[in-house]
């Protein structure tokens, strides 16, 4: 008996010693480890394309719970597609609704010609049945209410058939009916809803939209902001006042909040600086027709007082052409405005028509239907009521379990505020059975459907100290990392970088005017310090190749890395090919033009590229060197006792929005300790100081734009798909920050470009080119136009025109581009992506294209075998 | 007494109101939040405060408040920060979590806290009494969520005893949702520890050498009948309104605590509602927080006639 114990015990022991063997090779398997779910084959068939006979594809299946465990800052608390306001929430959006159309990674079963699978996209219908049918030669004689241009042949109506399939998850089907009612609520003007400006602003825009929205009301636009006339625009009329060419009112916006002037107003400034910066001899007979809205009509009278107030005194720099920025339109909008006459109707029980107000078409009207705007009628009305005695409505639809109804992958099941909310399958999506939602996995070949995670469980997570132990303890699927984080975890194989689109760049302070007024001020030491070299060409060259971004990056920025041109690495100028600006050969010129690189000197365009590294110590020195002599020429600085240095310390003041943090000082001793080194051995050496400023708030851009503050690292984000639109931020005056001492409708570029087929010389302001390359039709100085926008001009000319702007302004050396902004992740050892390579569209693909490891069963064993039930990155 | 409290209270709708008028007044007077003028969405940012009746002259506003909360008690609907929904719902809603985690904190630290305390006093200058103290004084320094990180750190992520997080859900009373506030609940009682300990060793060391205590001992009693029967008893006049003060207070949250352990309390209500100009949420905090504040100390004050009947609140005699 004893012995046939011990034989069982020995047995025993064999197997388990085994078993341990097995499943310390499967936890040494790396990045992913084997996979503990089982599939079964399923028989699908689809066809690839009108040509190619039908395939017949296995489907993988999953088995098992995938959940996914995620973590937010701060808990959505209303996901109503017309009334949310922040991007938390509109965390919840992913999983319970669905665009009219979806973008998707191009594989073998959504192939797009000339790329290979997974480097583009594809766009497809999602809650739409079809793409989207130009309508517009159609919809334009049967319905002039909606005022389609008379020489429109299309691009401004669409009809779009919508998915048959697609219901809300109690079943309840999702027709025309649902997107006019979900449209007429949106812009019901009695509820004021904060989603309407998306759909009656900006590129898509429903005809006659703001005419539903605000009627009985009148509104005040900003015209420098928004529509750009200029005063030629404008007709007088027989009462003497003058209107746009569609009727409305104009007036001068003296006590007006202005865009350009960040919400200060005229009254504002020429009461703080009065006779120092204006010309203030008009202004008290000028400021005495001020209405309660702070408007002046526009009369020959008013216009006569008005213009010299900004053009009369050199200190405000500015001309009869800058006059545009302080007009305001006023707009009475008709009452009973009936939603028949808005752009979007039902042609069709499963059919709606869209009639924009401006043309669009491609990509970006599929772009603009990836969102979606519908509500449930029923759950929305109840939910929808009066606050107190107000004028105001209020909604607690999509706030809670019970007032939410999904139509996407998955559903609420539970939500409770401020903590947690979870998301399980939603059985009736479509998408689960149309035969669309899967794809070709790039590793194995097999084909998967997708949406593995079967749960979304999202709880609160303020501290990040806290998200990383759970990350560690295998109870979150993503990390962000931190600052301290990076050194340690930076080259795990789980780290995963995003970048993004922004670029960040020191804008310098080059307004001569405004830093002389400082100077001048009293309790200023000029023996001391100086603020005028900074003004310098030179001195501001030598600091831009002062800095290595690099390491600067890897100091102050772990998760970003150097930037070179004022547009980032992740533009797209094409969205059907996904090529990115950065990549083209004009782009590249332009950063080898503005680092002075001979590209003669390298084999390649790209090995030029290459060499780029914004850092030169050496040319730094020399043009400190440089700086300080045409300083002292220029009386900024003096060196009394000839010792060839500096008796000032040139002082830049850093601008905070803030009281200056912990990482904030770390930024300005960097810049400052780095700053000595190269200074070292130059006339500048210890005398040159950055400096953090008092906290401005959101004062800051104000303050830097008006040349009250030195410099910030700031930066643009624009749309990832329009590298274009990005060139209006550096050559507005209205935006750029360099306005009041770089005047791009003053400076006279030209270039060679093709004008109807001939290859032309054309000089153009900066303004102009910029304005043209976006679409308006400029007048050039021998009467010719022009216009360079997208469909009207090649997309390779467009690309020259962007690379000289971005070369013309670089050269200005008022923008210093520091840094590409990204992020650093690690994402769980329980799930990989199927793509490794970041796409600007999809990124990963996210929750889409997530493939686990381990079911949950399997991933709480294989944490708790871990040692300390730790897992190890 | 009667008339006393009657005072007190009359006393404190008069405070209550000039309280509410200036805190009403005060936080519209604050700037609106600021959006980019070129967003769009100002527009109907702005539209809804007119709307809402925010341009309306602040007394006009302050009219339409009270009659709002005495015709119809309404406090108003969120207009920020729970957009739509009624602040006094999402006040009730989140109320449980504050209440609990703080009452568990003080039902378990009161009782040690008073015991280490009478323990010290009762052992004064012994090196168990600077053991007590030197601890209680580095408890009261370091800043609560210190205790935090590291009862987080070691219990649960080290040890793996308790989650890292408050359980979801509102079960408060299963015992998994026990288990899971524990950290918060440790966390939160070492500072009310240590003040209980500080305070009755002081109270008790300073009654334990009182006259009355020798004249005790020297009638026969023995020092534990003396310490028990008298010197506590003493003690207690100014221990018993700190733990009404307690647990009034454990309504009011903690803003870090509750953040560190996702407990979903009302800690961070009032600081959000100032930072997103949520002024009905505001209002309903202010004016619920002022009561519960007035309240305790009309209780606190009368509470020590109770315990010390030569205590005459108000009597002229």
């Amino acid at each position: 008996m004893k012995n046939t114990t011990k034989k069982l015990l020995a047995s025993v022991l064999a197997l388990m010693m085994l078993v341990s063997v097995v499943m310390i090779a499967a936890s040494c398997g790396g990045n992913k480890p084997v996979e503990s779910t089982t599939t079964e084959s399923t028989q699908a068939t689809e066809t690839t394309g009108p040509d190619t006979p039908p395939v017949e594809r296995v489907i993988e299946t999953f088995k098992g719970d995938f959940t996914y465990k995620d973590s937010v800052g701060t808990m959505a608390t209303n996901w109503n597609p017309h009334t949310y306001q922040t991007t938390d929430d509109s965390y919840p959006a992913d999983f319970l609704r669905v665009g009219l159309y979806g973008f998707i990674f191009n594989d073998e079963i959504h192939p797009v010609e000339g790329k290979e699978a997974y480097k583009g996209y594809k766009i497809i219908p999602e809650m739409a049945a079809s793409m989207p049918v130009d309508v517009t030669e159609a919809v334009k004689s049967a319905h002039p209410e909606f005022g389609i241009p008379a020489s429109a042949t299309k691009g401004y109506a669409y009809t779009i058939d919508l998915n048959p399939n697609a219901v809300w998850e109690n079943g309840e089907k999702i027709n025309a009916d649902t997107y006019v009612y979900s449209m007429r609520r949106l812009l019901a003007p009695e509820l004021l809803n904060y989603r309407a400006q998306d759909y009656i602003t900006g590129s898509f825009v429903i005809a006659n939209g703001d005419k539903y929205y605000y009627q009985g009301t009148t509104n005040l636009s900003d015209n420098g902001a928004g529509a750009g006339y200029t005063k030629a625009d404008f007709t007088k009329g027989d009462d003497g006042f003058y209107y746009t060419p569609d009727g409305s009112q104009v007036y001068i916006g003296l006590d007006f909040p202005l865009d350009w002037t960040g919400g200060d107003t005229l009254k504002d400034y020429v009461e703080a600086y009065g006779s120092t910066y204006f010309d203030t001899s008009t202004w008290e007979e000028l400021s005495a027709l001020i209405d309660e809205d702070g408007l002046v009509a526009m009369t020959d009278a008013s216009y006569e007082l008005f213009l010299p107030v900004i053009t009369g005194n050199p200190a405000w720099g500015e001309t009869e052409g800058d006059a545009f920025n302080y007009f305001v339109i006023k707009t009475v909008y008709a009452s009973d405005y009936d939603f028949s006459n808005v752009g979007l109707y039902k042609s069709g029980e499963y059919q709606i028509t869209i009639v924009f107000a401006k043309s669009l078409a491609g990509f970006q009207l599929l772009y603009n239907l990836t969102s979606n705007w519908i509500v449930n009628e029923t759950l929305y009305e109840a939910n929808l009521s009066k606050v107190g005695d107000t004028d105001a409505w209020a909604s607690t639809y999509n706030t809670s379990v019970e007032t939410t109804l999904s139509y996407g992958p998955y559903k609420l099941v539970s939500y409770q505020k401020d903590k947690s909310m979870r998301f399980e399958r939603n059985d009736t999506w479509y998408g689960y059975t149309d035969g669309e939602h899967i794809y070709v996995d790039p590793e194995d070949g097999k084909t998967y459907p997708m949406y593995q995670t079967t749960a979304v469980d999202c709880q609160v997570v303020s501290e990040a100290a806290t998200r990383k132990l759970m990350f560690l303890k295998g109870q979150l699927m993503t990390y962000g990392l931190q600052t301290e984080d990076v050194a340690q975890y930076r080259n795990s194989d789980y780290t995963l970088v995003s970048p993004s689109e922004t670029i960040f760049f020191f804008i310098f302070n080059g307004y001569k005017e405004a830093i002389d007024g400082r100077e001048a001020n009293e309790g200023f030491d000029t023996t001391k310090f100086d603020l005028q070299t900074m003004t310098l060409t030179s001195f501001r060259k030598a600091v831009a190749v002062t800095y290595d971004k690099e390491a600067m990056c890897s100091a102050l920025f772990p998760d970003c890395s150097g930037g070179y041109g004022l547009i980032g690495d992740m533009y797209i100028y094409d969205p059907d090919t996904g090529a990115k600006y950065r990549d083209t050969d004009q782009a590249k010129q332009a950063l080898c033009d503005f680092y002075s690189v001979d590209v003669s000197k390298f084999d390649s365009l790209d090995d030029a590229v290459e060499s780029i590294t914004g850092y030169d110590p050496v040319a730094a020195k020399e043009l400190f060197k440089q700086a300080f002599d045409e300083a002292i020429e220029a009386g900024f600085i003096t060196d009394a006792d000839n010792d060839g240095k500096s008796d000032q310390v040139v002082r830049v003041e850093y601008c905070c929005s803030s009281a200056v943090t912990e990482k904030m000082q770390q930024r300005i001793d960097y810049l400052n300790e780095k700053m000595a080194d190269v200074t070292k051995g130059t006339p500048f050496e210890g005398k040159i100081e950055f400096y953090p400023s008092a906290p401005y708030g959101n004062d800051w851009s104000t303050k830097i734009r008006t040349g009250l503050s030195d410099t910030i690292l700031a930066g643009w984000s624009g749309s990832a798909l329009d590298p274009f639109g990005l060139s209006d931020l550096y050559v507005n005056p209205n935006r750029s920050y360099d306005a009041k001492w770089f005047d791009a409708t003053k400076v006279s570029v030209t270039m060679n470009v093709p004008v109807n087929g001939k290859a032309t010389d054309v000089t153009l302001t900066l303004k102009d080119w910029s304005d043209a390359l976006n679409g308006t039709t400029v007048t050039g100085a021998n009467g010719t136009e022009y216009n360079f926008g997208e469909d009207q001009a090649e997309v390779e000319t467009r690309l020259s025109i962007l690379a000289k702007i971005e070369s013309t302004v670089l050269q200005t050396y008022d923008y210093i581009p520091m840094i590409q902004d990204g992020s650093l992740f690690m994402l769980t050892q329980q799930a990989y992506y199927v793509i490794d390579d970041y796409n600007p569209i999809l990124g990963r693909g996210g929750i889409t294209y997530l493939k686990y490891n381990y079911d949950d069963a399997a991933w709480n064993a294989y944490v708790a075998s871990q040692p300390d039930g730790t897992l190890s990155y | 007494m009667l008339k006393y409290t009657l005072q007190r209270i009359v006393l404190m709708f008069f405070t209550l109101f000039i309280i509410t008028m200036m805190c009403f007044i005060l936080v519209r007077m604050l700037p609106p939040v600021e959006i980019p003028i070129e967003d769009p969405h100002s527009v109907v940012i702005a539209q809804r405060r007119e709307a809402m009746g925010y341009n309306k002259p602040y007394l006009v506003q302050f009219g339409i408040f009270i009659k709002d909360i005495f015709t119809r008690f309404d406090w108003g609907i969120s207009d920020k920060l729970y957009f739509g929904q009624n602040v006094a719902d999402i006040f009730i809603e989140k109320l449980p979590a504050t209440i609990i985690v703080n009452l568990y904190s003080i039902i378990l630290s009161i009782p040690i806290g008073i015991l280490l305390g009478i323990w010290a006093a009762l052992k004064k200058n012994t090196w168990i009494d600077h053991a007590i103290s030197t601890l209680t004084m580095v408890v009261i320094s370091v800043p609560s969520f210190v205790y935090a990180f590291l009862i987080q750190y070691f219990l649960s992520y080290k040890l793996g005893w308790f989650p890292f997080l408050m359980k979801g859900g509102t079960d408060w009373f299963s015992p998994a949702m026990f288990v899971s506030m524990l950290p918060a609940v440790l966390s939160l009682s070492f500072g009310v520890i240590a003040g209980f300990t500080r305070t009755t060793r002081a109270e008790l060391t300073e009654v334990l050498t009182s006259e009355f205590m020798l004249l005790a001992r020297t009638k026969g009693l023995t020092r534990r009948q003396a310490t028990v029967r008298h010197a506590l008893k003493n003690c207690m006049v100014v221990v018993v309104p700190a733990i009404f003060g307690e647990f009034i207070g454990i309504m009011s949250g903690s803003l870090i605590i509750e953040k560190i352990f996702a407990v979903p309390g009302v800690g961070s209500l009032y600081i959000n509602s100032i930072n997103g100009r949520d002024y009905p949420m505001f209002m309903m905090l202010t004016v619920f927080y002022t009561v519960i504040g007035l309240l305790a100390s009309i209780v606190v004050d009368i509470s020590y006639g109770f315990i010390d009947p030569r205590i005459r609140m108000g009597s002229k005699k």
